[in-house]
């Protein structure tokens, strides 16, 4: 088990490495564009009066290309500028490429500058995951809880609540940002009903408030945003719950369990529900990272400080270190959920040990 | 009552089926239809109107005078556009790779021409030192496939097929679809709607990869291919011909899956505001467009009971009729 363990974690590390691989190969090819975001813009440094002529323009875009390690050539091997007179030719560039410094630094446990702010990549996700474990972790464990607690109830009377089945049915149809802007179009709407705000935390965190104050502001902020990931993650679960409880109700065991005189909820809680857990335990492993992608979409939807936004705004200014190093946590959070679903299926089926 | 009937309503895959057809028929003659107001025209008389109010928005307008009415029409043309082409090209990949890495496992034995073949022609192309030497050697593997048919050993080597497979599958699995398209979009800069196609197949030809390999894996132990490769039917032809056929049967189950999936990362991507070129139409920027407007809900119901009504009858086609 331990072998068979160690294997699937280092094939899982494997391919999160060669996806990390792919994705700062891609993005680097375009180089061009993060340079150009990252200058000051060309108004802006007329006004200053500083670089007006076109020799100093270009040592500014050289000394931008030097600070974030774009001067270098891309990877071990490629070929020459179009330019040049030998272009298309291949060419080994040597250790001096970006994707060594890259790899060099991953391996020392530094994931790089951000290209926008300078920022180590390290300590902006730091401070975005604290935001958002909260978030993800809150709504994972209330769909789980709700999904075990609604399986169960529907469970117990298999041709029973059209109207939840229907709703449940309808609700995994939504896409979650679907749901997150429905739930603003609600609730946090002058027009409707204004009981939550739609946004502004950060300006709320921001000002000098005692922590007796920020607590309850700071719960206000996070009641629709949790409300909507779970709302996006119940559904599967409970679908998928639900119909391997079933399937466990009409196996002979439980007909025992029924004939020896135990009342339904007592033959699904302490006979059923533990074999019907292991389909919904490999879900489980799946949650973790499609809460993190679903951080993404609600934390736009909210405008919340988190690992999701800072990802969509990366890919928008073109900050590659801060969106290669989002991919390597998130392949590092799907490693985690792997990990954990083992331990847990070794619980739940003692035969898999 | 209703509670009840809906769900029944929406079993049936005949009513499903009608409500597709519709709208791949309003994709298809969008350009054509004669709509009151062309998809982009800003009528600034009207702007953010309710529905069947006096004009003839018969949906209503956006926040910038733009037809509800055009923009879903419109919008059902992107999606479909989008998302059928992406779906197909995904199950066509995922078929061919997902069958053959489990029909020959790790042990396809290629004959050696082949190999030299790829190598010399891969050689040229990149026009790595002395191109010429490439295209040599992609000649000379050529006139060796077609004298092979007379040797009687032939040198092979072995290709990890499975391997590289499997792969490429984990790898792309590893970190959720949506983050990934976002990365790869960044990289990709400014995207056109092939671009966004181009990507849409990356990211999805690994789920019908795994369920066809899977199902290949079982199909390539019965009878009937032992038969047909007893009864000297070359490989490829019991690949393609004997085992493809009942290998893809999964593949009738996550077709419409696989299109409401996309169709909601489609949207979604909209909502990001990565996807598509801000002039084209789609369902999810309109949904978004209500935040500028928060009194003008026919802005989000319209198209959300659309994708509503689109997602769940691809879904309740993945039921078997009962």
């Amino acid at each position: 088990m331990a072998r068979l363990l160690f294997w699937r974690l280092l094939r899982t590390a494997l391919a999160v490495w060669a996806l990390a691989s792919g994705v700062f190969l891609l993005s680097h090819l375009e180089g061009s564009t993060a340079v150009e975001l990252a200058q000051p813009a060309l108004a802006e440094l007329r006004a200053t009066g500083g670089v007006t002529t076109p020799a100093a323009r270009q040592a500014l875009e050289r000394a931008t290309r030097h600070r974030l390690g774009l001067d270098v050539p891309l990877f071990y091997v490629g070929t020459h500028r179009p330019a040049s007179a030998t272009a298309g030719q291949w060419h080994w560039n040597g250790l001096a490429n970006q994707y060594h410094r890259w790899l060099r630094d991953l391996l020392h446990g530094q994931l790089g500058a951000s290209f926008r702010t300078g920022e180590g990549v390290g300590a902006r996700l730091q401070q975005a995951l604290l935001f958002t474990l909260p978030l993800t972790g809150t709504a994972a464990t209330l769909a789980v809880l709700l999904a075990l607690a609604l399986a169960q109830y529907l469970a117990g009377r298999p041709r029973g609540h059209g109207l939840l089945r229907g709703a449940l049915v309808g609700l995994q149809a939504l896409p979650l940002f679907v749901i997150a802007l429905g739930l603003l179009l609600l609730f946090a709407n002058p027009e409707t009903l204004a009981w939550f705000p739609s946004y502004g935390l950060e300006q709320a965190t921001d000002a000098e408030l005692d922590a007796g104050y920020q607590l309850p502001l700071y719960l206000w902020h996070m009641t629709l945003p949790v409300i909507a990931l779970t709302l996006s993650a119940l559904p599967e679960l409970t679908l998928q719950l639900t119909a391997a409880l079933e399937a466990e109700l009409g196996t002979d065991y439980a007909t025992t369990a029924r004939a020896k005189g135990l009342a339904e909820r007592a033959v699904i809680r302490h006979h059923a529900l533990r074999n019907a857990l292991l389909p919904s335990l490999a879900q489980l492993a799946e949650l973790l990272p499609a809460l993190v992608a679903g951080a993404v979409v609600v934390e736009v939807a909210f405008a919340l400080p988190g690992m999701g936004r800072l990802l969509a705004e990366a890919a928008a200014a073109r900050d590659f270190p801060v969106l290669v190093g989002g991919v390597l946590l998130v392949g590092a959070a799907r490693l985690l959920a792997l990990l954990i679903t083992d331990f847990l299926s070794l619980w739940a089926d003692p035969r898999i040990r | 009552m209703i509670a009840l009937a809906v769900p029944h309503l929406f079993r049936t895959p005949s009513w499903a089926v009608a409500w597709l057809g519709f709208l791949m028929l309003v994709a298809a003659v969008a350009p054509v239809l004669p709509l009151p107001y062309p998809p982009h025209t800003l009528d600034l008389a009207h702007i953010a109107q309710a529905p069947l109010a006096p004009g003839q928005h018969w949906l209503g307008t956006d926040a910038q005078g733009r037809d509800v009415l055009s923009l879903l029409v419109f919008g059902t043309r992107t999606a479909v556009l989008l998302t059928l082409p992406a779906a197909l090209l995904a199950a066509v990949i995922g078929a061919l790779l997902g069958s053959a890495a489990g029909f020959w496992g790790n042990r396809a034995r290629v004959d050696i021409s082949y190999g030299v073949v790829a190598v010399g022609s891969v050689w040229w192309a990149l026009r790595l030192p002395t191109p010429w030497l490439g295209g040599l050697a992609a000649a000379l593997g050529l006139a060796g496939i077609a004298t092979s048919g007379r040797r009687r050993r032939n040198v092979a080597f072995r290709l990890p097929l499975d391997a590289l497979v499997t792969g490429a599958v984990t790898a792309l699995d590893t970190v959720p679809r949506l983050v990934l398209v976002v990365a790869l979009a960044a990289g990709a800069g400014s995207i056109s709607p092939a671009g966004l196609l181009v990507l849409l197949t990356l990211t999805s030809w690994t789920t019908p990869a795994r369920l066809v390999r899977a199902q290949m894996l079982r199909i390539r132990t019965l009878p009937f291919v032992e038969a047909a490769q007893a009864a000297g039917v070359p490989a490829w032809r019991v690949w393609l011909k004997h085992s493809i056929p009942h290998a893809i049967n999964p593949l009738k189950t996550l077709f419409p899956l696989s299109l409401a999936r996309l169709l909601g990362l489609e949207s979604t991507l909209s909502f990001l505001g990565i996807g598509l070129p801000p002039e084209a139409a789609s369902w999810g920027r309109l949904m978004v467009s209500y935040r500028q407007e928060p009194s003008a809900w026919w802005l989000f119901l319209f198209p959300t009971i659309m994708l509503i009504i689109t997602i769940l009858s691809l879904n309740s086609l993945t039921r078997p009729p009962k």
